[in-house]
């Protein structure tokens, strides 16, 4: 080694030394403020984007698909039936109109768009929704199955139009048909590929499906059969996966990125600090909070019963205990210290962008130490109440789960941390093996997705074990009306008697943070979480 | 040496078969259900249960075993469980990428770790050794995930010269591939260039005062040859032995540089497929790199062999 080359070797190592110390790179650009999903920016033709997903997708099979970064692919090459707009109301997209309902509830009429084709050059028409949803509805494995388990079938009336018929009547429907559940495939695509129709997907959407590399990249690209394709601006977008928060932001940074799905709030700052990028932040509508197993004996799906040690304890028997618990945590602190006020303290399963909000379902127990102490009194309990919080080991969860222990210690708990690997977690509580569990919801446009399968007492994902006949007949009666006032108010009472009861003990709900390259106009973003590219391009 | 090479070769087709019932059995001994994993936040028990109907999952695991054994021998690893993909064609698209880094990243160790395991050995107790430990020292000590993202923060955030991620075949565009590879192989080379100048610095010093240099001296030998044909040569023994189990390293360090640089190779694929309890996918990982380990060792053995005869010698005599 020359003497040269240990001066510069050095060099680069002081400079390497100096930003780690500083933490951040300081460009000395001005501000250029936060953002929101509107950019109607005139955009010119052609160009390729680049997206940055918080993880790789799973299969591209709306039968088969669970993810919520599949979702986002999925909004470019296969429209649904019915979509939602930034108000998140529930809009036609391949049907003409939304839907038409009988007086008592059990028949669904859809009209179809006309003359629309799908990637493959097929027409969609009546026949080809009833094979989607039929195989939506049947197909082994059909994570749309419970979404539809109301549809008894789907009859073709004419071309154009096609009948559900409905063993319940279903409010949410047209919610769920805004969802992969009103995906409609080609049916040639889906005779000639079957099962794996996910390895080259064919649907009616902006851009079409071009090549996948395994947790690399998903490529789509403009599709010439496209009902509006005149308002397609893009040649391609490439949706890459990049599971590590850090490394996408720099990759929006470097410029090797143009938009990053989120983006973590601990780089929000920085991002609003540069004159070359900007930040869409949308009302998410899911939840976070923790579960608490009052009843998961034998495992989801199973009656709940009564549990046994060591999982048994005054927080599966005493609702005051459980209350007392949430009223010791501080909500807005929680935001503040683990994610830097970027997100919003929640108290409920429904989101205020939801449609169905209302003022009962924003009430918020405030932070109150005095009271949680008088409830374990009222309780009986001896303090500390000892409890363990299982965590998925992740930072972000072993934050949450150190300030939730910090917190509830104050009101007379003892917390134990349990940081569990994310599958293993999963089993484990499945299986009813734990106390409380650190877990949230990505949310539904519908209310009902995000309550029902929680807390009603045969809820798919009734992890608790909560059982409360109330509960189960006020969700249903919500499901069953058309009646949007009657629906918030019932909404609103399940809100109510869950914080009562407290099976979930809601915490905080994230926000939808997405970092766009200033190039690049009319990306949007709803609360759906989902990234729309269909009019973006690069701007003029 | 035919009969060393048939039974080494048995002995590593035996290796593999148990490779195979420990892999197996392994991961299944592992929490966490494929399916559980792949239905993430929406867990409907019945889509889950048809989920691990439909991958066999269901069935008792002597007849997953004899299953998975049955199609792993006509080149059949199944398909991702997350990804609906084949299993071999996923691991034909990241086998590439590790190995060019690794490749890359050797290259890289070589070139560091025999340079100045030579002069530290060379110019003892100078500057230039001082200099070289402290690379090595450097090497040994910085963190990849560190290294990569300062490298990244520096070369591809501050001064844009090399891009901060992603892959390019070589065939498709050589000069993006190794602008794109080069923060990657360095990376995941000063590591093993630390090693490898630790182990040549010490294996010169031994052979600089060994009889056979003080002979080539005496007959007049230049000082480059002396140092470079024969202590060196005979220096590269424990070389060799040393970028032999490196090799090993260099996968594992893989995980994490292909997760910095978001690279689409060989070790993110396992550290993913070991999240998303891909049993498919993992047991097809597993399996090539049991073979890959069982390869290289055989390779080294008979490398052995040809820089060293009296090795021949002894493994035709048994």
């Amino acid at each position: 080694m020359t003497r040269s080359r240990v001066r510069g070797g050095a060099a680069v190592a002081a400079l390497l030394l100096a930003l780690t110390g500083c933490g951040k790179i300081d460009n000395q650009q001005q501000p250029s403020g936060g953002g929101n999903s509107a950019d109607n920016r005139a955009v010119k033709s052609g160009g390729t984007l680049r997206i940055a997903l918080d993880g790789e997708p799973d299969k591209l099979d709306p039968t088969l698909a669970r993810t919520l970064v599949g979702r986002n692919v999925f909004a470019a090459i296969c429209e649904k039936l019915y979509d939602v707009n930034e108000k998140l109301e529930v809009v036609p997209q391949l049907a003409a109109a939304m839907p038409e309902v009988s007086s008592d509830g059990k028949t669904v009429t859809i009209k179809l768009r006309t003359g629309l084709r799908f990637s493959d050059g097929t027409t969609l028409d009546a026949a080809a929704v009833k094979t989607s949803l039929d195989r939506h509805r049947t197909l082994d494995g059909s994570q749309r199955k419970s979404e539809l388990a109301n549809v008894k079938d789907v009859t073709v009336t004419d071309p154009a139009t096609v009948t559900l018929g409905l063993a319940q009547p279903f409010a949410p429907l047209a919610a769920v048909l805004a969802d992969r559940a009103g995906m409609i495939m080609s049916p040639a695509v889906l005779t000639a590929k079957g099962a794996d129709f996910g390895t080259a997907p064919s649907c009616v959407g902006p851009f079409k499906f071009a090549t996948r590399v395994a947790q690399d990249r998903i490529e789509v690209v403009k599709d010439p059969n496209y009902y509006d394709a005149a308002k397609v601006k893009l040649d391609k977008v490439i949706y890459r996966s990049i599971p590590d928060a850090n490394t996408r932001f720099n990759n929006l940074r470097s410029g090797d990125i143009d938009v990053v799905f989120n983006v973590s709030p601990i780089n929000v700052d920085e991002l609003k600090g540069m004159s070359n990028l900007r930040l869409i932040s949308t009302e998410s509508l899911g939840y976070q909070g923790i579960t608490v197993n009052i009843g998961n004996v034998a495992g989801v799906g199973k009656a709940p019963g009564t549990l046994a040690a060591p999982f048994a304890g005054p927080f599966a028997t005493e609702a005051k205990v459980r209350r007392a618990f949430m009223l010791t945590i501080d909500r807005d602190s929680l935001n503040r210290t683990v994610f830097r006020g970027q997100y919003a303290p929640a108290c409920g399963p429904v989101s205020p962008a939801s449609q169905l909000s209302s003022d009962a379902a924003q009430a918020c127990p405030k932070h109150d130490v005095a009271e949680a102490k008088k409830l374990l009194g009222e309780a009986g309990v001896q303090t500390p109440v000892k409890v363990s919080l299982t965590v998925v080991n992740d930072p972000d969860n072993r934050r949450i789960g150190e300030a939730v222990k910090s917190m509830a210690a104050e009101g007379g708990f003892d917390v134990q941390l349990e940081p569990t690997e994310f599958a293993s977690s999963l089993d484990l509580t499945d299986a009813g093996k734990y106390q409380l569990y650190r877990i949230g919801w990505s949310g539904r446009v519908d209310a009902d997705g995000n309550i029902t399968p929680f807390v009603q007492t045969k809820g798919s994902q009734n992890v608790a074990g909560y059982s409360d006949a109330e509960i189960d007949q006020w969700l249903n009666d919500a499901r069953s009306t058309q009646d949007l006032t009657k629906r918030k108010e019932l909404y609103g009472k399940v809100v109510g008697k869950l914080q009562q009861d407290a099976p979930l003990i809601y915490l905080y709900r994230q926000k939808n943070l997405t970092g766009v390259t200033s190039k690049a106009g009319q990306v949007k973003e709803f609360g759906d979480g989902i990234i729309r590219v269909t009019t973006a391009g690069f701007v003029e | 040496m035919n009969r060393y090479l048939a039974r080494r070769l048995v002995e590593s087709i035996i290796t593999l078969f148990l490779a195979t019932v420990v892999v197996f059995l392994g991961i299944r001994a592992l929490p966490g259900d494929p399916a559980r994993v792949l239905a993430g936040e929406e867990s409907d028990p019945q889509a889950i249960a048809e989920v691990r109907a439909s991958y066999g999952l269901d069935q008792p695991l002597p007849v997953q075993y004899v299953r998975y054994l049955g199609k792993a021998f006509t080149g059949d690893l199944g398909t991702s469980v997350r990804t609906g993909l084949p299993v071999t064609e996923i691991i034909a698209g990241a086998l590439p990428v590790t190995l060019e880094l690794a490749f890359l990243a050797m290259l890289v160790a070589i070139l560091i770790g025999l340079s100045t395991g030579v002069i530290a050995a060379v110019r003892r107790r100078g500057p230039l050794e001082w200099a070289s430990n402290s690379v090595a020292l450097l090497g040994l000590s910085i963190p990849n995930f560190w290294f990569g993202q300062m490298g990244i923060l520096l070369f591809a955030v501050l001064l844009g010269v090399l891009p901060a991620s992603g892959f390019v075949p070589f065939l498709d565009d050589p000069v993006e591939n190794l602008r794109r590879m080069i923060m990657p192989a360095v990376v995941l080379g000063s590591a093993i260039a630390a090693v490898i100048m630790r182990q040549t610095r010490s294996a010169m010093l031994e052979s600089l005062t060994a009889d056979f240099v003080r002979t080539a001296r005496a007959k007049g030998l230049p000082r480059h040859q002396v140092i470079l044909g024969h202590a060196l040569r005979n220096s590269l023994i424990v070389v060799t032995t040393v970028v032999g189990l490196q090799l090993g390293i260099l996968i594992s360090g893989a995980v994490v540089t292909e997760s910095i640089f978001v690279l689409p190779g060989f070790g993110r694929l396992t550290l993913d497929a070991v999240f998303t309890r891909d049993y498919p996918l993992m047991q097809g990982v597993v399996l090539i790199t049991a073979t890959a380990y069982i390869v290289l060792n055989l390779l080294v053995d008979l490398l052995y062999s040809v820089i060293d005869p009296r090795i021949r010698v002894g493994g035709a005599a048994l």
